[in-house]
């Protein structure tokens, strides 16, 4: 498996483990706390912290085990694949920050933005990594 | 106009003393996996990384590569 695909596999699953539960506690809560509700701002410091902290220890690991991929420069085709990725997590995030932005303020406030706006960037990044993995599946 | 390309790479490697898919990229300055993606027509090099390719295994380019075109309409 190629080192960006393991690096992009790493970072599918720190959001997942981290970010997933974040969300699942905020989709359970039946009215948003008012701002700055401190509890809800200490969780999501720990998704944020434990999501750096997986990162940190995942590229630590996969570079003692590929060392030698880990410093060869991406080529053509890894370009190819990181250009095609952002572009698609772009519309995402570009839509997503339209609705956060310019919609949501006329109908909601304080964290019910706040967690869209993360919901947005998060799906943003699952459709960047995704996409280099599937490229990579696919060897396209 | 439809179409699609297909290589002599694996072939050519073979003839070249079993050149493995490492040391062509190495040469022409693209990852193994790459080589492997060219080789099962999934990805189609640029014109510099075809030349670089076809030059490895002093060959024009057209021997290396070739387009297989399909008219459609």
């Amino acid at each position: 498996m190629p080192y960006r695909e393991k690096t992009a596999w790493l970072s599918l699953i720190a959001m997942t483990v981290t970010f997933g539960p974040y969300f699942r506690f905020v989709a359970m809560r039946s009215m948003p706390g008012a701002l700055p509700d401190l509890r809800q701002l200490g969780l999501l410091a720990v998704a944020a912290i434990a999501q750096a902290l997986i990162l940190g220890a995942g590229h630590l690991y996969l570079r003692r085990g590929s060392a030698q991929d880990a410093r060869t420069p991406p080529d053509e085709r890894d370009r190819a694949i990181m250009g095609r990725s952002i572009s698609s997590a772009y519309y995402v995030l570009i839509g997503g920050m339209i609705v956060v932005g310019c919609v949501m303020p006329f109908s909601s406030n304080g964290w019910s933005i706040i967690n869209a706006a993360l919901v947005m960037i998060v799906a943003a990044e699952v459709v960047h990594y995704g996409v280099v993995v599937l490229s990579y599946r696919r060897q396209a | 106009m439809e179409g699609s390309i297909s290589n002599r790479i694996r072939t050519l490697r073979f003839h070249n003393a079993e050149m493995s898919q490492a040391e062509l990229g190495q040469r022409i300055g693209v990852t193994r996996q790459t080589i492997a993606a060219i080789e099962a027509g999934k990805y189609s090099p640029s014109l510099e990384a075809a030349f670089r390719i076809a030059q490895v295994f002093n060959l024009p380019l057209e021997e290396v590569f070739q387009w297989d075109a399909k008219a459609t309409g």
